[in-house]
C-alpha cells in the first residue's frame, strides 16, 4: 500500500482522519504503529474505543463539517486528510474544506455512492468507493474460478 | 413558461415557501426523505412532491432538476445542503442555488463552492429576536446585503425628541438616512427642512448597526 509507505518515509508527516469507524480506526492504528503523527476526529467520543491500546496519536471530539473544529485539529499543518465517516455528504464537505480552504496536498475520502462523482472530481480529491472495489474484486474472483474450471 | 423552483428537505420552511411560491405562479416541486412529511406536503394544492433523499442524483433527476431555475436546499445538515447545491449546479445546470446553513462560519466556504445564496437561519433568527426583544418601537427591521445594511420602520410617539423638529435639526449618526416618512396615508420623501410630526413613521436606511443610536436620537429610547 503506497499510502503507508509515504507515511513512513516522511517523518514529519501529519495525518488527520475524520470518522473513527472500522476503516478510520484501523488506518489510525496502522499510522500510529509506523510512529507517524496522526489526529483522529469524531463527533462521538465513544467511537475512540475502537482505537487500539497502543494508539499513540491524538483524538478530538467534534463535528468535522465545522471549520473551527478542523482548525483546532490543526488541519492546516496536515499533509494528508482522510475523511471516512459513514455519511457521504459529510465526507465530501470535509474533503472540499481540506482541499479548497486549507489547501491540503493529499485529500482522500470514502464514498459509498459513486454517483456523486461530479461534485468532487474537479477538485482533485482522491476517492475510494467500497462498492466499486468489491465489484472489481468479486469479478476477479469469479474470473479466477471460471479459469480453474476450464483448465 | 413559469419559473421552476425545487425545494429540498426542511418540512416547515418548505411548506410555507411552497404555498407562497405557488400563489405567485411558480412551478414548485418539493423533495423530502420522510414519507409522512411527503404526504402532508402533498396536501398543498399544485405542489409536486417527490419522496427520497435529495442529495442523490437520481432523486434530483426525478424531481426535474434539469428543468429547474432555482434550487433551495433546506435540510438540517450543512453537508447535505452543500452536496445538493453542487449537484444541482454542476450536474443539472440549475441557474441559481440557495442554501440554508446552520453554522454561520461556513457561509464563505459555501459561496466559494459556487452556492449562489447562503442563508444562516440561526443568525437571522437570533438577530430578529434581539431586535424585537431589546429595541422598542420598531415595527420592522429588514437586513440587506448580508446584514451590513438594514431598513427599519420607526414610529415617532407624542413627546419624542424628533417630534415637531426639522430633519436637519436632528443629529442622526452619519451612517443613517431617513428615506421616507409615512404620515397617515401619505408617503413623503423628506428633505432637510421637512418637519417630523408625532404619529409619523420613519423608514430608516442604516449601515453597520447604527440603527439603535438613530432610534434613540429620534424617539428618546
Amino acid at each position: 500500500m503506497d499510502f503507508f509507505k509515504t507515511a513512513r518515509r516522511k517523518d514529519s508527516g501529519y495525518t488527520v482522519i475524520i470518522g473513527c469507524g472500522r476503516l478510520g480506526a484501523s488506518l489510525a492504528n496502522a499510522i500510529s504503529d509506523k510512529e507517524a503523527s496522526v489526529m483522529m476526529v469524531d463527533r462521538d467520543e465513544r467511537a475512540f474505543r475502537k482505537l487500539g491500546a497502543a494508539y499513540g496519536g491524538l483524538t478530538l471530539t467534534g463535528d468535522a463539517t465545522d471549520i473551527a473544529v478542523l482548525r483546532s485539529a490543526e488541519i492546516e499543518r496536515a499533509d494528508t486528510v482522510v475523511s471516512v465517516t459513514n455519511d457521504d455528504n459529510t465526507n465530501i464537505m470535509v474533503a472540499q474544506i481540506a482541499r479548497n480552504v486549507c489547501h491540503i496536498p493529499n485529500v482522500i475520502c470514502r464514498l459509498y455512492d459513486p454517483e456523486r462523482e461530479i461534485v468532487y472530481k474537479e477538485f482533485g480529491i482522491d476517492t475510494i468507493c467500497p462498492t466499486v472495489l468489491s465489484t472489481r474484486e468479486i469479478d476477479r474472483l469469479l474470473g479466477k474460478s471460471k479459469e480453474a474450471k476450464e483448465a | 413558461m413559469n419559473m421552476q423552483v425545487l425545494l429540498i428537505g426542511g418540512f416547515d420552511i418548505a411548506r410555507t415557501l411552497a404555498a407562497s411560491l405557488l400563489k405567485r405562479k411558480y412551478q414548485v416541486t418539493a423533495v423530502h426523505p420522510d414519507y409522512d412529511c411527503c404526504k402532508l406536503l402533498a396536501d398543498i394544492k399544485g405542489l409536486q412532491v417527490i419522496h427520497g433523499d435529495g442529495s442523490k442524483p437520481y432523486i434530483l433527476e426525478e424531481a426535474g432538476a434539469r428543468r429547474t431555475d432555482i434550487a433551495i436546499a433546506l435540510t438540517d445538515s450543512d453537508a447535505d445542503n452543500l452536496v445538493i447545491c453542487e449537484l444541482c449546479k454542476k450536474r443539472f445546470g440549475v441557474t441559481k442555488t440557495v442554501s440554508v446553513i446552520k453554522n454561520a462560519e461556513n457561509t464563505a466556504f459555501f459561496r466559494q463552492m459556487g452556492v449562489d445564496a447562503v442563508v444562516c437561519a440561526t443568525n437571522t433568527i437570533t438577530g430578529i429576536i434581539e431586535q424585537l426583544a431589546f429595541v422598542h418601537d420598531m415595527t420592522a427591521l429588514v437586513p440587506v446585503g448580508d446584514g451590513r445594511v438594514s431598513i427599519a420602520e420607526v414610529a415617532i410617539p407624542e413627546g419624542a425628541p424628533a417630534a415637531n423638529r426639522k430633519l436637519w435639526e436632528i443629529s442622526l449618526p452619519r451612517e443613517v438616512i431617513v428615506g421616507c416618512i409615512l404620515r397617515k396615508d401619505q408617503t413623503l420623501i423628506p428633505r432637510g427642512d421637512t418637519r417630523i410630526l408625532a404619529g409619523d413613521s420613519l423608514v430608516l436606511l442604516s449601515s453597520a448597526h447604527q440603527e439603535t443610536d438613530a432610534i434613540r436620537e429620534l424617539t428618546g429610547r
